[in-house]
């Protein structure tokens, strides 16, 4: 502003060319290049300069996006029943999932334990399922070229995702070139859809939990059981659920709906990044990651509450919506967001408790496609529906199936106590040194074990490749049984059967 | 319009920031409002905007400036951005000639949503890569010329011309709106045929005009 530098305008600049001296933020200057290029190596916040800086628990420089000192830590002894139940219940998926899915709603609902949470969005998800029947695939589309139009877009996109993770921050490091190839083996598994941008949160959180082909397959879960469309050409899916979120808004909160309606606020302004990167990019990261434990389970009925809890506490009383007059206003209302209405505990409860059902967004999902038919013709994208969660995906599968059969990493010796029991346990890593040696010894390192060897306990991250089961056993020491629940529960016992009557902890 | 913190203005104008993923749009925009500047600044998914108050002549103008995603997939989804803008920035990367290549379709894409007589400017961004330039300034300038389009280079990263950038393009908005209001009696703001009503002032709250050309 060249003419009004001597004026003490409200926000002029000072003098002409004062604007000097970058306020870089935390990514670092323009030769941050060479920097960038030895990150492969060791560990890629320490070669990156990022050792000064502290990295929260979720792996996040300290004060970007991560928890800032998490309110509500999990006590260590409920954490640890937790993951008994979990370990309990992944290792007899099918049959939890058949019986007793309400259980594993709550459970999603209480928030997965850490240590599983990559294995149990798999399960949820049905990813691992994918992953066993195409096995090879990934390496398949892993190996080849790409088409390079989706390639250039994608490259420029790598750094662009969550730069301030450990684990994407520096150029061309591990987490950045797994990103790459979930994406690209994508636009190659589905060259129709090619690639769109919001695809890349959503990979990127997924790697943050699981490896690679893991990844890539719960990222097909999501594009295409739980979010059908919504990354594809037209956005036409991300459109109407627009709408139907706005018009789910005038029960949920009247005071926001007139609001927004009388602004003239398009639902597009304010939700296409919440439900394109299912809130990854919106709230602390505590609260993202117990609504994507939700989301799993309960498929995007979570997200459209989410959005509507958002949506109320933003704008839901006459001395909110007067503070902002103005459709700017108000789209910078929704765009910073009060910390306490984003806080896990607070948020989740908000959303358990909307009651704001499947059948009520398929209603209006149904009433907003009609209206689109009579304003704009046909869609052009013809989605396949969507599926409402865990259940929905797994009862949509086609025919029998090899049961699931858990691939742990670890495995303890039978004496070991499990966690939550009363004796005192032995020191873990002198467990996994007996059980490597017992298994040396017996040369199963790769094998299930036998039912009356030692139980399972599985570490965090189902990395190993499914073990691919015979359905018959073809020797006494071969598989572990189809039905391993009743020896399993012998060594691995948490407080319950499929049956028992549990009192499920209290705790939130 | 805004609570008490806020500084007064006379109008505002919405400027959209437009052009292929990656050329710049978000770091022109930081730089503008913020003087801010990263490298690894997000991916733009929705919309982004941000505002900055500006004196020309006498008149405080408040520019909000808006921000979208680049991607060809997300033209679907933008009739809602370009309402009642003003101005735009059809910005493009001068060391990758593709992106230049692509101008003629975005401005199709501006004029099918905006107004005729929307403000452009067409913008070189990344001129600091002097050794990566890919696009000639004087071929870019011809084109400008040759389509009544303003023309700057930029570098968002080292500052060069973003400040002139949008200053010139706000200039222009304002000697639009102001030749209109010596011809029409009227000074309130003025909507758009069909379109939607600009910004009212709250009560009692100084006068601002969202102005549509």
């Amino acid at each position: 502003m060249a003419k009004s530098n001597g004026e003490n305008g409200p926000r002029a600049p000072a003098a002409g060319d004062s604007l000097s001296g970058t306020r870089e933020s935390l990514a670092q200057g323009p030769d941050a290049a060479t920097t960038d290029e030895l990150s492969s190596l060791g560990s890629d916040s320490e070669a990156n300069g990022f050792a000064e800086r502290r990295i929260d628990k979720f792996g996040f420089i300290v004060g970007s996006q991560g928890a800032e000192g998490a309110l509500e830590e999990v006590p260590l002894e409920v954490l640890r029943q937790r993951e008994s139940k979990w370990l309990d219940m992944l290792n007899n998926w099918d049959k939890w999932m058949a019986k007793k899915h309400k259980k594993i709603r709550l459970r999603c609902q209480k928030g997965i334990p850490p240590s599983l949470r990559g294995r149990a969005w798999q399960y949820l998800s049905g990813g691992k399922v994918k992953l066993q029947q195409n096995p090879g695939k990934f390496d398949e589309l892993d190996m080849s070229p790409g088409d390079p139009k989706w390639l250039d877009v994608i490259e420029r996109d790598l750094h662009r995702q969550f730069p301030f993770h450990e684990m994407f921050v520096s150029r061309g490091g591990h987490g950045q070139q797994d990103l790459f190839r979930v994406l690209k083996a994508y636009t190659l598994y589905r060259p129709e859809e090619g690639y769109c941008q919001a695809q890349a949160p959503i990979a990127a959180v997924l790697l943050m939990h699981m490896p690679a082909e893991q990844a890539f397959w719960c990222l097909v879960q999501i594009c295409e059981k739980y979010l059908p469309g919504y990354y594809s050409e037209k956005l036409e899916a991300i459109q109407l659920d627009g709408e139907i979120l706005f018009s789910l808004l005038q029960k949920v909160s009247p005071v926001a709906h007139k609001h927004l309606s009388r602004q003239k606020i398009d639902p597009l302004l304010y939700m296409t990044e919440w439900f394109m990167c299912a809130f990854s990019r919106t709230l602390p990261w505590s609260s993202v990651l117990r609504v994507w434990d939700m989301f799993f389970c309960e498929g995007v009925k979570i997200i459209f509450r989410v959005g509507l809890v958002l949506l109320k506490h933003a704008l839901g009383s006459p001395e909110k919506v007067k503070a902002c007059q103005g459709q700017y206003e108000t789209i910078e209302r929704l765009r910073s967001l009060s910390p306490k209405i984003m806080q896990e505990a607070f948020l989740v409860q908000e959303v358990v408790e909307l009651p704001v059902t499947e059948r009520q967004i398929e209603r209006e999902h149904l009433i907003q496609l009609r209206r689109w038919q009579e304003t704009r013709g046909e869609l052009q994208c013809c989605s396949p529906p969507r599926l409402h969660g865990a259940k929905a995906i797994l009862d949509a599968e086609p025919g029998p199936r090899p049961a699931l059969q858990p691939s742990p990493s670890i495995r303890l010796p039978p004496d070991v106590p499990l966690p939550g029991s009363k004796a005192k346990p032995k020191p873990p890593k002198q467990a996994q040194k007996e059980q490597r040696k017992q298994m040396k010894a017996r040369g199963q390192l790769e094998k299930p074990p036998a039912p009356n060897q030692a139980m399972v306990v599985a570490a965090a991250g189902d990395a190993c490749p499914p073990q691919h089961v015979p359905l018959k056993d073809s020797g006494p020491q071969d598989s572990a049984p189809q039905d391993s629940a009743p020896q399993v529960s012998a060594h691995h016992r948490s407080q319950e059967s499929l049956t028992s009557q549990e009192s499920e902890d209290t705790y939130l | 319009m805004g609570n008490g913190t806020e500084e007064d203005y006379n109008f505002v104008f919405k400027v959209v920031l437009i052009g292929e993923s990656g050329v710049g749009k978000t770091n022109l925009l930081s730089r503008f409002t913020r003087n801010e500047f990263s490298h690894d600044s997000r991916t733009t998914i929705g919309v982004e905007f941000s505002t900055r108050t500006v004196m020309l002549g006498t008149a405080a103008v408040k520019a909000q400036i808006w921000d979208t995603a680049g991607l060809e997939r997300y033209r679907a989804i933008t009739s809602a951005y370009y309402r009642g803008a003003v101005g735009a920035l059809l910005v493009f990367d001068l060391t990758k000639h593709q992106t230049y290549a692509v101008v003629e379709r975005w401005l199709k894409e501006l004029y099918d949503h905006a107004e005729a007589t929307i403000v452009v400017m067409l913008v070189g961004n990344k001129s600091d890569l002097s050794q990566a330039r890919e696009v000639p300034t004087e071929e870019a300038r011809m084109f400008a010329e040759n389509n009544g389009l303003l023309f700057l280079e930029t570098s968002a990263l080292d500052s060069t011309n973003v400040e002139l950038a949008f200053e010139t393009v706000l200039k222009e908005i304002f000697a639009k709106v102001s030749k209109q209001r010596q011809n029409s009696i009227r000074t309130n703001a003025i909507a758009l045929g069909s379109a939607q009503a600009g910004q009212e002032p709250g009560p009692g709250e100084k006068r601002a005009c969202c102005i549509s050309l």
